[in-house]
C-alpha cells in the first residue's frame, strides 16, 4: 500500500516554545488513522501544519508524493485535502444543503457565471446524496445555525466529504455529541472510507471510538510521536500509560 | 391635517429610501464589522456628484450612471482600501471613529467646495398627482417606492438565489471556512462595498428631490439609517428593509400628528424602547460576538 500522505520532521515553534517537534509518520491509502494523546500535546498544531493554516518551522509534507509544504488550505483543498473542525464551523444562516453545496463548490470560476444559476444540478444531486448518507434529510433546508450540536458535527463531517477528497483530516469528530449519534458517526465514517475509499487521519480522545475505528493508533506527548501501531499495541504500551496517567 | 393615506405613502416612500440605506448599513457590518457612521453623508455626496456632472454639461441621465459610478469607486473601493482596511488593523471601535471623522470630512468638504445652500435637485420619477381610490397620490412616491423595492429584492434575491450571493454570505458567516473551501473572501468583502455604494447613490438619486441637496442631510439620513438597522434586528438584511419602512412611516406620522418640531424625537424613542424590550431588533435573532 503506498502512502497518501507522508510528513517528515515537522517542527513547529511559537517563539520559545516547540508545539511539534520533529514529528515523522506516512498515512497509508485507504486507512483510518487515530491520533491521540494529552491536550496540549501537539495534535491540533501538527494537524494545522500538514493544513497550510500554519507554516511549520521545519520539515516536510508529502501528499502522493509531491511536496505540499506551505501551500495554502485553499489549494490543499482543491488536491482533495479537507478537514473538520473541533470546534463548529458551518455557516449558520445558510441552509444544511447550500452548506454542502458550497462546500463542493469550485469557487475561482469567474464572477459572472455564479450570478446566473443557483449552481449547477451535479453538485445539488451530490449534495441530496451526502444529506441522505448522514441521515440529515429532514433538516436539509433548515438554517444550519439551528441544528443541535450533534446535529452540526454530522454536516461538518458531511462537508468535509463534499467532492470526493482522497485525505480527510477530522479534529475530534465526536467530541460533545451524544453517545446515539456517535455510533451514527461511526458507522458513516467507516462507510464513507470503505465506499469511496478515502484515507482519514482523526484526532480524538474518545478511546473507545478511536480504538474501534482506527486501523492504526498514533500517540503524541510533549511534541514528540511517543507511539505507533495497531490499537492493541499502543493500548499495551507503557510508554503511552506513562503520558497519560503521570508519573 | 392630511389625511392617514396620503401620509402613509409618503412614509413608505421615504421609508424605502431608509431602507436602502440601511440594508448596506448592515451589509458592511456582517462581512467586515464596519459600523459606517458616515452612511448619511455616503447618502449625501452621490446627488452632488452627479449635480457636478451636470455643471459641467452632462445630460442628467449621463450625470446619473457618472454620479453612481463614481460613488462605488470613491465611497466603495477607496472607502475600503484608503480607510477601513489600514483602520481595521486596529479594532472595530478605531474604525468606526473613523468613519466619525469621515462623515465631518465629507460634510465640510461640500460645504466648502460646492456650497453651503441647499441645491433643488430634478427628479428621476415624474411629478404630479395621480388618483389611487380617491386619493390623490403623488407620483413620485410611488415612483420611489417601486424603485427602491425592486432594488432590495434584487439584492435579495442575488444573496439568496445565486451561489455569488451563498459566496458573500459565507464570507460573513465564517470567513476562515470559506477561505479553506475556497472562497475569494476578500473579493467578496470588496463586492459588499461596491454593493453599498451603488445602494447609497441610489438611494441619494431618490432622497434628494424630496429633501433638496444640502451637505448637511446626512445627518438625518445616517441617523434614520441606523435606527432602521437596529430596530429591524442589525444582523438581519429583511430586519433593516422591516426598519427603514417603519422609521419612514412613523417620522411621517410623528411629522403630522406630533409635531415637526419632534417628528426626529419620535424614532429616538422607538429607538429606546425597542434596545430596552427587545434588543436583538425587532427581526433579529440574539448573538453572541466579542468584538
Amino acid at each position: 500500500m503506498s502512502a497518501v500522505l507522508e510528513v517528515t520532521g515537522i517542527k513547529k515553534t511559537f517563539g520559545g516554545i516547540t508545539a511539534v517537534d520533529g514529528v515523522s509518520f506516512d498515512v497509508r491509502e485507504g486507512e483510518i488513522l487515530g491520533l491521540i494523546g494529552p491536550n496540549g500535546c501537539g495534535k491540533s498544531t501538527l494537524f494545522n501544519c500538514i493544513l497550510g493554516q500554519l507554516t511549520p518551522t521545519g520539515g516536510e509534507v508529502k501528499l502522493d508524493g509531491k511536496v505540499v509544504t506551505g501551500l495554502r488550505p485553499s489549494e490543499l483543498n482543491k488536491l482533495g485535502v479537507s478537514r473538520t473542525f473541533q470546534l463548529l464551523q458551518v455557516f449558520p444562516k445558510l441552509s444544511v444543503r447550500e452548506n454542502l453545496i458550497l462546500a463542493g463548490q469550485e469557487h475561482q470560476g469567474n464572477m459572472a457565471s455564479r450570478l446566473v444559476g443557483r449552481s449547477d444540478a451535479g453538485l445539488t444531486d451530490a449534495a441530496n446524496q451526502m444529506i441522505g448518507f448522514f441521515k440529515l434529510d429532514h433538516l436539509a433546508a433548515e438554517p444550519a445555525g439551528g441544528l443541535s450540536y450533534g446535529q452540526q458535527k454530522l454536516l461538518d463531517a458531511a462537508m468535509a466529504f463534499m467532492g470526493g477528497p482522497r485525505l480527510v483530516l477530522l479534529d475530534e469528530p465526536a467530541g460533545g455529541v451524544n453517545p446515539t449519534m456517535l455510533s451514527d458517526l461511526k458507522e458513516r465514517l467507516v462507510a464513507i472510507n470503505r465506499e469511496k475509499n478515502a484515507t482519514f487521519v482523526v484526532i480524538e480522545h474518545n478511546m473507545e471510538f478511536v480504538m474501534s475505528l482506527c486501523s492504526r493508533v498514533m500517540v503524541m506527548a510533549e511534541g514528540k510521536v511517543l507511539a505507533m501501531g495497531r490499537p492493541d499495541e499502543v493500548r499495551k504500551n507503557s510508554a503511552v500509560i506513562e503520558a497519560y496517567l503521570g508519573h | 391635517m392630511s389625511n392617514l393615506f396620503d401620509l402613509l405613502v409618503a412614509g413608505l416612500a421615504t421609508g424605502a429610501i431608509y431602507a436602502l440605506v440601511a440594508v448596506g448599513f448592515t451589509l458592511l457590518w456582517q462581512t467586515s464589522q464596519t459600523i459606517n457612521f458616515a452612511q448619511g453623508e455616503f447618502v449625501m455626496l452621490p446627488a452632488f456628484l452627479m449635480l457636478a456632472a451636470m455643471h459641467v454639461g452632462a445630460p442628467f441621465w449621463l450625470a446619473i450612471i457618472l454620479g453612481i459610478l463614481l460613488s462605488m469607486l470613491l465611497l466603495g473601493l477607496a472607502f475600503k482600501m484608503l480607510l477601513v482596511d489600514p483602520m481595521m488593523r486596529h479594532g472595530v471601535l478605531p474604525l468606526a471613529i473613523a468613519t466619525m471623522a469621515l462623515a465631518i470630512g465629507i460634510k465640510e468638504a461640500v460645504k466648502q467646495f460646492f456650497s453651503a445652500e441647499a441645491s433643488p435637485f430634478p427628479s428621476i420619477v415624474p411629478t404630479g398627482d395621480i388618483s389611487i381610490l380617491g386619493h390623490a397620490v403623488s407620483l413620485q412616491s410611488i415612483g420611489v417606492l417601486v424603485l427602491a423595492i425592486l432594488a432590495v429584492f434584487g439584492l435579495t434575491a442575488l444573496l439568496n438565489r445565486t451561489s455569488l450571493g451563498h459566496q458573500m454570505q459565507a464570507a460573513a458567516q465564517n470567513p476562515t471556512v470559506a477561505r479553506i473551501i475556497g472562497v475569494p473572501v476578500e473579493r467578496m468583502i470588496l463586492l459588499t462595498f461596491l454593493i453599498n455604494a451603488f445602494l447609497v447613490a441610489l438611494a441619494s438619486l431618490l432622497i434628494t428631490p424630496i429633501y433638496l441637496a444640502k451637505f448637511s442631510s446626512g445627518e438625518v439620513l445616517g441617523q434614520a439609517a441606523f435606527i432602521a438597522a437596529i430596530v429591524g434586528g442589525f444582523n438581519q438584511v429583511r430586519g433593516a428593509i422591516a426598519g427603514g419602512l417603519l422609521i419612514g412611516v412613523l417620522d411621517n406620522l410623528a411629522a403630522a400628528y406630533v409635531s415637526t418640531q419632534y417628528r426626529a424625537a419620535v424614532p429616538m424613542i422607538f429607538l429606546i424602547v425597542v434596545i430596552l424590550f427587545r434588543p436583538q431588533g425587532l427581526l433579529g435573532r440574539a448573538e453572541e460576538r466579542t468584538v
